[in-house]
């Protein structure tokens, strides 16, 4: 079986299809007979949905014959993480409670796709309710890194991470409450942007936490994730958080860094991080540094909080929203997010409060920074994945605890909604470490050009993970 | 009076696993510690928090 086409880009890709070198038919078939081979090794499929992958499949063959193509994502077969709602089909948000739900209407992302013409091919494994970073799922067993599968993929779409990074999707969608899409991306050696919160409806998405939940693309490329994002972003009034802007050509940067200023933030962003993380991620700031940018240290004191701030807001909201099966059928939640939500009902109005004070002093702290500098450049995850079954993670010889450490340098993209971006920047061993690019408000195509700056160095060497190195 | 973490749970009618307890517990002090005091950081007291957004969410 030829295994040539599910390698490449979306971008890459595209051209095959728009000039019709490539049907979509071929590639669906190619991406789900690997998807169906490699899932039982990686597990990162709940769902796949041959069946309509094929006809959507065929359908996009047709429009393109017939001379109707619709843009960069017609035709390519995208997995979707379980918390992202198809119509008349069963989203299981990873847990057993929500097993058999089906909701009447698709997602708005969803909805958005279809009309780009891209194939669904089916339901990515997450993190029970998105609600932690291993992906260990007790109801729909652990997703595994096709870097090693012995360790976690990350999370919370862990499911998403893995699929791109075995190749058993050409691109996905991941939602992230507190580095959700960026951890996993990090931890399988691809794209995952976070888009300024409002940017993407989440209308059609299960929440984890209202204030904090973003909906973005995971992909192989930083192009690919800004063409994902062309299809994506928009206003929607059915989300009480969508962003009243004008959508952008996202995909129109080339990668000129000549004169960025990268800020690095010292004492919260390079503190307690794995020494050769550190090393790897210095050494593709002086790579931006060598084609023209300039670094200044900025100052964010109210960091000092944002874990805390993070940890009370996303603790309370996802207790709400899950208070009343708490109540009623407590044994039917996964042990740890079951002591989540418990841990969430202890925080009073008061603690709630404060910490949404955190955040508007974090933003003015954020807002005063990018006054300074125009992007913000850090690990994405200070440690490497654990292996599945640890709670902890090595950090220089000493045991941390793991879910604080890997959502420590993430987490204040989603208290203040800034966009954040996660690319590879070299491997420590056999594993992938990844790079966070932060930006103010609505700048994505400014993070990406820059990502995509970086990209142009090959950071990864053309190393791939040993699941799929064949 | 201080309650335990027992007694808020128990008081809000959640069945506790006691394994859970113990853990709960030493997360709730280690969320205490990240706390600290509030003190170092500028954040104004009379500040809100939320907004009330008049009319409903999205004000054309």
């Amino acid at each position: 079986m030829s295994k040539e086409l599910i390698l490449k880009t979306v971008d890459e890709l595209a051209r095959l299809i728009e000039g019709k070198s490539i049907s979509p038919v071929e590639l669906t078939t190619e991406v789900l007979d690997h998807a169906e081979e490699m899932n039982e090794q990686i597990n990162a499929y709940i769902q796949i949905a041959r069946e309509e992958a094929e006809i959507f499949a065929k359908r996009a063959e047709e429009e393109i014959l017939n001379g109707n193509y619709r843009g960069m994502y017609h035709g390519i077969p995208i997995g979707i993480k379980d918390n992202i709602y198809f119509k008349d089909q069963v989203s299981t948000m990873g847990s057993k409670i929500h097993q058999d739900y089906v909701s009447d209407y698709d997602a708005t992302v969803v909805e958005k796709l279809r009309d780009a013409g891209a194939v669904l091919t089916g339901k990515l494994n997450m993190h029970e309710y998105a609600w932690g970073i291993t992906n260990d799922n007790p109801h729909y067993g652990a997703c595994r890194n096709p870097w090693d599968p012995e360790k976690i993929p990350g999370g919370s779409s862990g499911g998403s991470g893995a699929a791109v990074a075995a190749d058993m999707s050409v691109a996905s969608l991941g939602t992230d409450t507190a580095g959700s899409i960026r951890i996993p991306s990090s931890a399988c050696g691809i794209v995952g942007l976070k888009p300024t919160h409002g940017r993407v409806s989440k209308y059609g998405c299960f929440p984890l936490a209202w204030s904090l939940d973003h909906i973005g693309p995971m992909t192989k490329s930083v192009k690919d994730a800004a063409g994902l994002l062309e299809v994506i972003c928009g206003y929607d009034s059915n989300d009480p958080t969508s962003l009243h802007v004008p959508n952008e050509n996202f995909t129109d940067f080339n990668g000129d860094v000549k004169d960025l200023v990268i800020g690095v933030n010292e004492e919260y962003f390079f503190h307690q991080v794995d020494s050769e993380v550190e090393k790897l991620v210095r050494a593709n700031i002086q790579n931006l540094v060598d084609q023209g940018a300039k670094v200044e240290e900025v100052k964010i004191p109210a960091l000092q909080y944002a874990e805390w701030a993070e940890l009370v807001t996303s603790l309370s909201e996802a207790s709400t929203i899950h208070h009343r099966n708490l109540l009623k059928r407590p044994d039917d939640f996964g042990s740890d997010i079951r002591l989540l939500f418990e841990l969430g009902e202890l925080p009073s109005a008061v603690d709630y409060l404060q910490a949404q004070q955190v955040r508007r002093q974090l933003k003015k702290d954020f807002a005063e920074a990018f006054e300074k500098v125009d992007v913000l450049i850090s690990p994405t995850l200070p440690v490497i994945p654990s292996k599945i079954g640890e709670d902890f993670a090595n950090l220089n010889g000493e045991k941390v605890d793991l879910i604080d450490h890997m959502i420590r340098f993430t987490g204040p993209g989603n208290l203040t909604g800034l966009p954040a971006l996660s690319i590879p920047c070299g491997t420590k061993g056999n594993m992938p470490v990844g790079l966070q690019i932060m930006g103010p408000a609505l700048k994505e195509k400014r993070i990406l050009n820059a990502g995509y700056a970086l990209e142009q160095t090959n950071p990864l060497q053309g190393r791939r993970p040993s699941l799929v190195v064949s | 009076m201080s309650l335990t973490v027992r007694e808020l749970l128990e008081d809000k009618g959640l069945k506790m696993q006691e394994d859970h307890l113990r853990i709960l517990k030493d997360r709730w002090e280690g969320l205490q510690v990240l706390k600290g005091d509030l003190d170092t950081i500028q954040v104004d007291d009379a500040d809100i928090g939320l907004r009330n957004i008049p009319g409903g969410d999205h004000i054309e």
